[in-house]
C-alpha cells in the first residue's frame, strides 16, 4: 500500500512538471543543437571542455524575432548563424513571423514585461517606447560603433527626444511595382513620375478592359489612400501632426476620392475584391507574380523578392499623385529597426549584435539590402559593386523618391498610439464603400472623426 | 489487504503519515493537476478579466479604472452589433446542420456490419484535425476564386461563385467547415442509438409502423437526451467560432464574417483595447449563459425522460 501511494505521489508530481515542460518555448534548431552537445560533453566528461570559449565570456542566450518574407526568414536565419559561428558563447533562438503575428505577439510580450532581446520596429515605435532600451549609452562608450555611418541615418531611427531607438536597418520608400510587357499589350502607356491617380484608374480599367486581368494587385490602402494621400495635399500636411498628439488636416474631404476610386475599381473588376485581397497571404503570392495584375504597391525594399518571385522583368515608379505638379508624397524613410528591449538581460551582448548585423559586410552580404538600403557607408559600397538589376532599379528608384521636392519639411519618422486603431477603422469603413453601404464622403468623414476622437 | 493491517498503517504513525495516507489527501493529489491548471488557467485569468473589463487596459500603459464605460460604449458600437447579428446566423445555420448530420451517419452505421468501426473512425478523423490551421488553410484554397471548387463548377459549366468577396456566401464556406467536423457528435449519437431496446422497434412492427414512423415515435423520443446534450455542446462551441473565420476571411468581406470571438481579438489583441475585449468576452458569458439557459429551460416539452413515463 505504502509503496502505492508513494508511487502516486511521484506519478502525480511527475504528471504536473510534464504539464508545465509542455509550456515551454519549442526552442530553435540551433538551440537544440547546444543543448545536445552540452549533454554530450556532461556524458562524457573525459573530452576535453571547449575552454579556450567558455574561458572569458558567460554563454548568453539571446532571442529574437522580426517579421517579413521568406526570403528574408532565410538571409536573417544565416547571418545569425554567422554570428553564432564568430561568437560561440553567444547562442540566439529566433521566431521569424509575418506582420501581423508579429504585432500580435509583441503586444502579449509587452504586457508580460517578456520582449524579445532584439526586435524589430518601425514607425510605429512610440508605442512601444517603454520596452526600448535606448542605445545612446552603447554609441558613447563604443559598443556600438557609428563612425561608418552619419547622423541624418541614425536621426531616422531616434525619437524627437535624441534617444537612439534602434539602429536603421535599410531606408526604403513606397512604390508601384508594375509589368511593362502587361502595359504593352493593354496599349497603355507605361507610368511616369508625374502621373496621377486618374491615370491610375485609367489604366486599370484599361488593363482590365483589354487582358481580362486585374489592372492592380492588392494595395496598402492606409499608406495610398490616407498616410501619404494627405502627404499628397501639399507639403507639411500629415494624417497626424508632427507631435503626433493631433491630425495633421483638417478637411475630412481629402480622404474621400481615394476611398470612391477603390470602389469603382472593384466595381469594374480592375482591382480584387476584399476576398480576392485576402487569397494573398505575402508577397511572394502577389498577383502581379501570378500574372493576374499588372501592378502592385510595394515598399521598395520588396521589390527584389517580387521580382524574383515573378521571373519577369519588372518596373518600379513612384504612387501617382493628386496633381501631376503637386507634391509626391513619398519620402526616404528608415524601413525599420533593430531595437533591444528592456527586458534583455543582455542589453550589451543584444546592442554587440544589432552593430554586426547593421554595419558587417559580410553579414550584409548574406542580406543583400533585402530590409532597405543599408545606411553604412561600407556596407553600401561594397553591396555596390555587385548589385544584379533588380538590385540597381531599387537603388535608382530610392534615389529618384530622394530627389522629389519636399518644399523644405521634413517627414515625421514616427506615429502615434492610436495608429493601429486608426488603420483598423480606415479599412473598415472603406469595405463599407466598396459594398455600398456608406458613400466615399460618409466614409472619410467617419474616418477622420474617428481618429480625432483617439486624441 | 487486511482491515486491520490498513488501520495500524493509518493509526500507527505520525500526524503527517496521518495526512499523506488519508484518503481524501490522495484524491487532492491525483486531482491537482486539474485544480491546479484550472485556478492558473481559468479562475485567475476570469477574475483579472472581469477586472479589466472595467478599466482602460491597452497592455502596454498602467490601466485606468473607467467604470462601465467599456460596457456602454459596447451598445454603441456598429461592429460589435453586426458581430452579434452573424455570429448568432452563424449558430443558427450550423449548429442545426451539423446535428443532422451527425445523426443521419450515426442512423447510417448503427446497421451491424463488419467495416461500422472502420467507417466511424473515418468520420471521426475531421473532429480530430478539422479544428486546426492547417485544415482551415486547405479550405480557404478550396474556395478560392480558382480553387478546387471552383474550377469543378467551370468544368461542369455552371457559374462560378466568388466565395469570400460576396457577404452573402463567404459564411458558407465557414458553415460548411463547421459541419464537416460532425465526428464527436455522431460518436455520441451512436452510443445514444445502442441504448434503444430492440424491442421497442419489434413492437412497432407487429403493428405495421414503417421507417419514418419507428424514427419519429421510437427514435427520436429515445434520443433526445442525448440531442440536448450534443445541442448545449455544440451551441458553446458554435459560439465560440474563431480559427476558421481568422484564418479563412479573416472577418471579412465588409465585416460578413467578424464573428463575436474574432472581433474582440481584434480588439483586444490587434487593436489593444483589451479593457473593451474583456467586457466584451463577459457580455459573451452572459449571452452563452442566457442561450443555454432557454434551451435547458424548453426542453423538457420536448426530452422525453423514460423515468418521468
Amino acid at each position: 500500500m505504502k509503496m502505492k501511494q508513494i508511487l502516486a505521489v511521484v506519478l502525480s508530481a511527475a504528471m504536473v512538471f510534464g504539464l508545465a515542460a509542455c509550456g515551454n518555448n519549442t526552442t530553435s534548431e540551433t538551440t537544440t543543437s547546444t543543448e545536445t552537445a552540452s549533454v554530450d560533453t556532461t556524458a562524457e566528461p573525459t573530452e576535453a571542455p571547449e575552454a579556450e570559449v567558455t574561458e572569458e565570456h558567460e554563454p548568453v542566450t539571446l532571442r529574437m524575432a522580426w517579421w517579413g518574407s521568406q526570403t528574408r526568414h532565410d538571409r536573417t536565419v544565416a547571418v545569425i548563424e554567422l554570428y553564432e559561428s564568430l561568437n560561440p558563447y553567444v547562442t540566439i533562438e529566433y521566431e521569424p513571423m509575418d506582420f501581423d503575428g508579429y504585432f500580435n505577439k509583441l503586444a502579449t510580450l509587452v504586457a508580460s514585461n517578456d520582449v524579445w532581446d532584439i526586435f524589430q520596429l518601425g514607425s510605429n515605435f512610440p508605442t512601444y517606447q517603454s520596452k526600448i532600451y535606448t542605445l545612446n549609452d552603447f554609441i558613447a562608450d563604443g559598443t556600438i560603433d557609428v563612425s561608418g555611418t552619419n547622423d541624418a541615418f541614425l536621426r531616422i531611427a531616434a525619437d524627437e527626444k535624441g534617444n537612439q531607438v534602434g539602429l536603421c536597418s535599410g531606408v526604403n520608400t513606397y512604390g508601384i511595382a508594375y509589368d511593362p510587357e502587361l502595359f504593352k499589350q493593354a496599349g497603355v502607356a507605361e507610368p511616369t513620375e508625374n502621373w496621377t491617380w486618374d491615370d491610375f484608374k485609367n489604366a486599370c480599367l484599361t488593363i482590365h478592359e483589354k487582358l481580362g486581368i486585374y489592372g492592380s494587385s492588392k494595395f496598402d490602402d492606409w499608406q495610398a489612400g490616407a498616410s501619404m494621400g494627405i502627404n499628397q495635399e501639399g507639403f507639411g500636411i500629415g494624417f497626424f501632426n508632427k507631435t503626433n498628439d493631433g491630425m495633421g488636416f483638417d478637411d475630412p474631404k481629402m480622404l474621400a476620392d481615394y476611398m470612391q476610386m477603390r470602389a469603382d475599381l472593384v466595381d469594374a473588376g480592375a482591382f480584387p475584391d476584399p476576398g480576392a485581397c485576402n487569397e494573398i497571404a505575402d508577397i511572394e503570392q502577389d498577383f502581379v507574380v501570378t500574372g493576374e495584375a499588372a501592378m502592385t504597391w510595394v515598399a521598395s525594399n520588396q521589390f527584389v523578392a517580387l521580382s524574383e518571385a515573378a521571373g519577369r522583368e519588372l518596373k518600379l515608379i513612384n504612387p501617382p499623385r493628386k496633381k501631376a505638379d503637386g507634391p509626391a508624397g513619398v519620402s526616404i524613410q528608415s524601413s525599420q529597426m533593430l531595437c533591444v528591449s528592456q527586458d534583455s538581460k543582455y542589453p550589451e551582448e543584444a546592442a554587440k549584435f544589432i552593430e554586426f548585423f547593421q554595419s558587417s559586410v559580410d553579414a550584409n552580404k548574406i542580406l543583400l539590402a533585402e530590409r532597405g538600403i543599408p545606411t553604412f557607408t561600407a556596407v553600401r559600397e561594397a553591396l555596390a559593386a555587385e548589385l544584379t538589376d533588380t538590385e540597381k532599379a531599387v537603388y535608382e528608384y530610392v534615389d529618384l523618391v530622394g530627389s522629389f521636392d519636399t518644399g523644405g519639411e521634413t517627414v515625421n519618422p514616427s506615429s502615434p498610439e492610436c495608429v493601429d486603431a486608426v488603420k483598423e477603422q480606415y479599412k473598415y469603413y472603406l469595405d463599407k464603400v466598396i459594398y455600398k453601404e456608406m458613400t466615399a464622403e460618409e466614409a472619410a468623414q467617419a474616418v477622420f472623426d474617428f481618429a480625432a476622437s483617439q486624441f | 489487504m487486511s482491515r486491520a493491517k490498513t488501520d495500524r498503517i493509518e493509526s500507527g504513525r505520525s500526524p503527517w503519515n496521518r495526512f499523506i495516507y488519508n484518503d481524501n489527501t490522495v484524491g487532492y493529489i491525483f486531482a491537482s493537476p486539474f485544480i491546479i491548471g484550472f485556478l492558473a488557467f481559468t479562475i485567475i485569468p476570469m477574475l483579472s478579466s472581469l477586472y479589466y473589463s472595467c478599466t482602460n487596459f491597452d497592455l502596454i500603459n498602467k490601466e485606468k479604472w473607467v467604470g462601465f464605460a467599456n460596457y456602454i460604449n459596447l451598445f454603441k458600437d456598429e461592429r460589435f452589433l453586426n458581430s452579434l447579428k452573424v455570429t448568432f446566423e452563424y449558430v443558427a445555420l450550423s449548429v442545426p446542420l451539423k446535428l443532422a448530420f451527425a445523426l443521419f451517419i450515426a442512423f447510417l452505421l448503427t446497421r451491424p456490419s463488419k467495416v461500422v468501426s472502420f467507417y466511424r473512425s473515418l468520420y471521426y478523423l475531421p473532429s480530430l484535425i478539422g479544428g486546426s490551421v492547417a485544415v482551415a488553410l486547405v479550405w480557404k484554397e478550396l474556395f478560392a476564386r480558382n480553387g478546387l471548387i471552383n474550377l469543378n463548377l467551370r468544368k461542369l459549366g455552371i457559374d462560378t461563385v466568388n466565395w469570400f468577396g460576396n457577404m452573402s456566401t463567404a459564411k458558407w464556406p465557414i458553415i460548411l467547415m463547421t459541419a464537416w467536423q460532425f465526428g464527436s457528435s455522431m460518436l455520441i449519437f451512436a452510443a445514444g442509438l445502442k441504448e434503444i431496446p430492440t424491442s421497442y422497434y419489434e413492437a412497432a412492427e407487429i403493428d405495421g409502423a414503417n421507417g419514418w414512423q419507428k424514427f419519429w415515435k421510437i427514435t427520436m423520443p429515445c434520443l433526445s437526451p442525448v440531442i440536448l446534450f450534443n445541442l448545449i455542446m455544440q451551441l458553446i462551441s458554435s459560439f465560440m467560432v474563431f480559427t476558421q473565420a481568422f484564418v479563412i476571411t479573416g472577418g471579412g468581406p465588409n465585416d460578413a464574417t467578424m464573428y463575436y470571438a474574432l472581433y474582440l481579438y481584434k480588439q483586444g489583441i490587434q487593436s489593444r483595447n483589451m479593457g473593451y475585449a474583456s467586457a466584451m468576452s463577459w457580455v459573451m458569458l452572459i449571452v452563452m449563459g442566457t442561450v443555454t439557459a432557454i434551451v435547458f429551460k424548453t426542453s423538457k416539452h420536448w426530452v422525453f425522460n423514460e423515468a418521468d413515463s
